[in-house]
């Protein structure tokens, strides 16, 4: 009987991983596919390649948060007038709901035509049984301001990031006289940013759940180690760039302009490849979190989780979002990311940058937000900066509203979920727990 | 996901760049015009009016397309009001032209050589302003890759720059110019001085649009 149970939410959340890869991979690559600086093809494997990787080397904060930050499985455990197995019997029942209800929802507002959030989806639906499991004290309310909170900020930390950044491409590189001789001393630091902020975001304090023994791998090296790649890679970038455009500086602007938009196109690359990276280390959570949360109820009989979130888990985590890039997003991006010509490569390194270096700081500071957010957000900063030909504004108007409606919808239907499965389930449950104890 | 492309419109300064370049093709043929109206190969003035009313039509068929991809509540990186003049006063300009080649065709006109010189030193100097304004419009590409600052921004800033002075040029010219048509006042038909007048004012507004817009596209750029 657990293995059902095992099986049946497991499948949930492999399901949820895959209509995340399926529906955000556009997001990731829009920039590099849609300035034609990428195929498709190649787009959907780098993509595969660093969601994976995002998902299971700095994916565990944001799962930890899903799983137990948010429903205080403590506070469940410690109700009165429980049975025995009780507590974690709802737990199950509960972060079940969850799922079911976000993949639900998932599906019927992309049926609808409604933008939608998978991290909001999640965060309401285990807020919203929670509630109702064990009364309001059982969420971890500073928590959750902290997660709304991060819902706001991150969108305008992209925007200010993305401004700056553009900012500095426009004034240093491609309003200088010389166009071409400019990119050659400042691309390179755009390299280091890009490395340095996925390598410290990845490393920092150690890879504890992936390799164990690397003590020394502690804050103050992982920012040495990350400095130092980040140096390498912008010097080896200088000399390519170098080589590239010798003898270039004596065209007429406009041809500089265009030739340092080819410059432009690697960097954009590695610069959607770090979105996908923040982008599955950030949205795995949204799939396996309940799901971790109940197969450690399952494996271990209680609610205490002091282990961390097993590796095999995030693993399986990725591999959705793989699959669902590969096969739906597909589809996706030849439809949708081919069509952002407005986003031409020096303005896509600054989305990119923004918006990957906000998600992968809330990743580490194990907070769930939604990338898409903070990409439009890194958008509109670029337009602020008048970088783009026309922003349409009802349409952020519209995605930003969509959160506001899927946050009590999620919560809603998590409720009634739980309500029925506690109705129809609680006792076969609490029956599986406890032979899971013997 | 959809969001993505829905956030972003086509970029309206394409279509502006070919708009003014389909403007001056209607420019361009005034000097024809005139030259025809020399030699009286009316049946020339005849077909050159249908070629530039032709023009001007695609032109309006482009700045419609630019207007409708265009809603009001679009955030642009330049002002909507001085995008909207821009717009304005190179339609002009190509109405003029028309409304100039029409004048020619309605009524068979000779043109005395006492003005001949002088028209076409207007003719010659509307070209400049409007000629170095079409040079400074077709770099609106360049300035939106650049985003509308740096070298790129002085440049046109510094092409736009002489277009008041060479404006004012023109100015004296058509003055200098009507005060010749009036000392052939009994020498010649009234209605050749009226025509002649309707002429030289239609070549003088068409360098008053150009330096306006001008004003319009440094405010664009300056914003």
């Amino acid at each position: 009987m657990d293995v059902f149970i095992l099986l049946f939410t497991g499948l949930i959340g492999f399901y949820m991983a895959w209509t995340i890869g399926a529906n955000d991979v556009a997001n990731s690559m829009g920039s590099a596919v849609g300035s034609k600086s990428l195929t498709i093809k190649k787009a959907i494997i780098l993509a595969g390649i660093c969601e994976f990787s995002g998902a299971v080397l700095v994916g565990s904060s944001v799962t930890e948060t899903i799983r137990k930050g948010i429903v205080n499985p403590d506070m469940i455990a410690a109700l009165p007038h429980l049975r025995d197995g009780e507590a974690a019997a709802l737990l199950i029942i509960g972060m079940t709901a969850a799922l079911l209800c976000s993949a639900f929802w998932l599906h019927f507002a992309t049926w609808v035509g409604m933008p939608v959030s998978t991290t909001h989806a999640i965060v309401g639906a285990v807020a919203g049984f929670g509630v109702v499991a064990a009364g309001w004290h059982s969420v971890d309310w500073n928590k959750m301001s902290q997660i709304v909170a991060s819902w706001f900020i991150s969108p305008l930390a992209g925007g200010l990031v993305a401004f700056v950044l553009f900012k500095f491409i426009s004034t240093s590189i491609l309003g200088k006289e010389k166009p071409a001789e400019a990119v050659q001393t400042y691309a390179p630091f755009i390299v280091f940013l890009v490395v340095f902020v996925v390598t410290l975001a990845t490393i920092y304090n150690g890879l504890n759940h992936i390799i164990s023994g690397l003590q020394w791998l502690t804050g103050f090296t992982s920012i040495l180690i990350s400095v130092a790649i980040g140096l390498i890679l912008a010097v080896i970038a200088k000399i390519w760039i170098s080589r590239h455009l010798r003898g270039k500086d004596t065209l007429p602007i406009a041809k500089q302009l265009e030739e340092v938009e080819k410059i432009f196109v690697p960097l954009v690359i590695i610069s959607s490849c770090s979105v996908a990276f923040a982008h599955g280390a950030n949205d795995v959570a949204n799939a396996v979190g309940p799901f971790a949360a109940i197969a450690h109820i399952i494996r271990h009989g209680t609610v205490e989780m002091k282990v961390g979130v097993p590796l095999p888990i995030l693993v399986m985590g990725g591999a959705g979002i793989v699959v669902g890039l590969a096969t739906f997003g597909y589809r996706v991006m030849a439809t949708v990311g081919t069509q952002i010509t407005e986003l031409t490569p020096s303005r896509g390194v600054a989305a990119d940058i923004a918006t990957a270096a906000t998600v992968l700081i809330c990743s580490r500071l194990s907070l769930p937000v939604s990338t898409t957010h903070t990409l439009v957000g890194a958008i509109m900063g670029i337009g602020l900066a008048r970088g783009l030909g026309g922003i349409n504004r009802p349409v952020t108007q519209k995605i930003f509203a969509s959160w506001l409606v899927t946050v009590p919808a999620a919560a809603l239907l998590s409720i009634i979920f739980f309500v029925v499965g506690r109705y129809l389930f609680l006792d076969n449950v609490i029956d599986i727990v406890l032979a899971a104890r013997r | 996901m959809a969001i993505i492309q829905n956030l972003f419109k086509k970029s309206p300064f394409g279509p502006i760049v070919e708009h003014a370049k389909k403007v001056h093709e209607c420019l361009e043929m005034i000097k024809p015009l005139m030259e025809a109206l020399v030699y009286e190969n009316y049946e020339l003035i005849h077909e050159l009016q249908a070629r530039v009313s032709k023009l001007e039509y695609e032109a309006d068929l482009i700045k419609h397309q630019i207007r409708e991809d265009l809603p009001r509540r679009f955030f642009l990186p330049v002002d909507r009001e001085e995008l909207d003049g821009f717009l304005e006063c190179q339609e002009k300009m190509a109405d003029y032209a028309q409304d100039f080649a029409v004048i020619l065709r309605i009524r068979k006109t000779k043109l005395h050589p006492h003005v001949q010189d002088k028209f076409f030193a207007l003719v010659d100097q509307m070209y400049q302003v409007s000629g170095n304004l079409l040079t400074a419009a077709v770099e609106l590409k360049n300035l939106a890759e650049a985003s509308f600052g740096g070298a790129e921004a002085r440049q046109v800033l510094s092409l736009i720059q002489g277009l008041g002075e060479e404006e004012w040029k023109a100015d004296k010219l058509a003055r200098s110019l009507s005060i010749d048509i009036y000392q052939l006042e009994g020498k010649i038909g009234t209605f050749d001085i009226i025509f002649y007048e309707k002429m030289l004012l239609k070549i003088g507004a068409i360098a008053n649009e150009a330096e306006n817009a001008g004003d319009f596209l440094r405010a664009m750029i300056i914003k």
